[in-house]
């Protein structure tokens, strides 16, 4: 294991690169890093939607988060390898239909985070808001979602763990990313797929585990200020 | 400066407000008492929208506050409410909080508005506290800097819903201090309250209500001494000597 490790490290953490295109785990996380980046405006916008006074917009974005949270990201990202150099009308890398599809997939579970933490606030902050006359969007803005957004950030660095297992699926569509580089080093040592792919679980288990113990580094951080004492 | 005109609200088939006639001119201050659940929270609440109304008129400056074209945010910037639990911005400091809405409202510029939050915080003694995080402060300061917080829109009316009914005892009394003080100066306000002493000490008029429709509106004087109504006088009897029924229960 060690000596695959050894001898194909530069696959795993970079892949070709630098003489072919990035890939490994350098492309792993930047792939999770867009996915987080961009769908989580979109998952603010859905979640507000949800908690908001106009029936048609939480219906809608209610229907939506509960038809992507219904269906596999693997078949979200074969439906965007199909769709998005139609609706674009150009070809796309695979690279920007796997982040198309994960953006698409992490911004409903992301939305449900966001909403979850609007949701729990107590009642009077929204009321003592618009008391004031701020209007909605500014009571949102100002008090609303700062608040949230500190008490879930725990749940959205976990949900950063999920994102970065979700970018192995785009390997299904041939982007260089970690899995990818797994299955090359496979294809070269041909004799020893059990111990190449449990590299690739210990390549997973790292990153997430790291960002797991973050999670709970904040969270006791969080909760510390509450308090008062930092 | 206020008028109630046959104000009606039902929860489905409950009828929470019923035909609620009233007035409150400017300079006034009213008590609302009541048993709980006679309506008196519903009734403040409906002044600002926070509680909608199935039935009848409700005027702020002779303008219809349900009308249709009635902008809710400029109605509710001239008008200062004051919660049971605060609701301080918990992410806002003090400071913050009492700025927000004069800048983001009122658009009045950001020195000005942290000038006027000194004054205001002074003004309800708590000069010291203006850069505390509202989770450090007594339930008695955040209640005093959130009706600073009101204070800062310069609203010419003022509406208190229970405001010392979520304190200790020992807090109760600095904030009722402070609102004694508004009353001094004139301010017109409208406070839903358990206070009997302070209903006495400085209500204009006393508004008493019981099962949603308000059956008594008296100065102090005669509505202590003299209430008109059955009613009224039972509750009475029970807040003003609660002792004597708890010792026979007791018993």
């Amino acid at each position: 294991m060690f000596e695959i490790l050894h001898d194909h490290l530069a696959l795993f953490l970079v892949g070709a690169w630098p003489s072919g295109p990035l890939g490994g785990v350098a492309n792993t996380l930047i792939l999770a890093a867009l996915g987080l980046v961009a769908s989580f405006p979109l998952a603010i916008g859905v979640a507000m939607a949800q908690v908001s006074p106009w029936r048609w917009l939480r219906t809608g974005a209610g229907a939506w988060t509960r038809l992507v949270r219904g269906i596999p990201l693997l078949l979200i990202i074969f439906w965007a390898y199909f769709a998005v150099p139609l609706l674009v009308g150009a070809e796309v890398s695979a690279f920007t239909t796997a982040v198309c599809a994960i953006i698409v997939y992490e911004s409903a579970f992301l939305a449900q985070i966001v909403r979850a933490g609007l949701e729990s606030l107590p009642r009077g902050q929204m009321e003592s808001a618009r008391s004031a006359g701020l209007s909605w969007l500014q009571s949102m803005r100002y008090v609303q979602l700062p608040q949230a957004l500190t008490n879930m950030l725990p749940s959205i660095v976990n949900q950063s763990v999920s994102i970065i297992k979700a970018t192995s699926l785009a390997y299904v569509i041939g982007v260089p990313e970690l899995t990818y580089s797994a299955a090359q080093v496979n294809t070269i040592t041909l004799t020893k797929p059990l111990q190449t792919f449990m590299v690739l679980a210990a390549f997973y288990f790292v990153l997430c585990f790291a960002l797991s113990r973050f999670a709970g580094w904040l969270e006791r951080r969080i909760a510390r200020h509450r308090l008062g004492l930092a | 400066m206020l008028q109630f005109e046959n104000v009606n609200k039902y929860y489905g088939t409950y009828h929470v407000l019923k035909g609620i006639d009233a007035k409150i001119g400017r300079g006034e201050v009213v008590v609302v008492c009541g048993p709980s659940g006679s309506g008196k929270s519903t009734l403040i609440r409906t002044v600002t929208r926070l509680e909608a109304i199935q039935s009848g008129r409700i005027l702020f400056e002779g303008r219809d506050v349900v009308a249709r074209n009635g902008n809710v945010n400029r109605l509710r910037a001239r008008i200062g409410f004051v919660f049971q639990s605060f609701n301080l911005f918990q992410n806002l400091s003090v400071r913050q909080n009492l700025i927000l809405g004069p800048t983001k409202v009122l658009g009045l510029s950001r020195d000005a508005a942290h000038a006027q939050a000194e004054t205001l915080l002074a003004k309800v003694g708590l000069a010291n506290k203006i850069d505390a995080m509202p989770a450090n402060l007594s339930g008695g300061q955040q209640q005093r800097v959130a009706i600073a917080r009101a204070l800062a829109m310069k609203p010419p009316l003022m509406l208190f819903d229970e405001p010392t009914s979520a304190l200790d005892p020992e807090m109760v009394q600095e904030v009722l201090q402070v609102m004694r003080t508004l009353a001094d100066e004139g301010m017109t306000m409208m406070i839903v309250t358990h206070e009997m002493g302070f209903a006495r000490e400085v209500a204009s008029r006393v508004w008493f209500m019981d099962e949603g429709q308000l059956l008594e509106d008296a100065p102090p004087a005669r509505f202590f001494d003299r209430p008109a109504h059955a009613r009224a006088q039972r509750f009475l009897q029970d807040v003003l000597r609660p002792a004597p029924r708890t010792a026979a229960l007791i018993d």
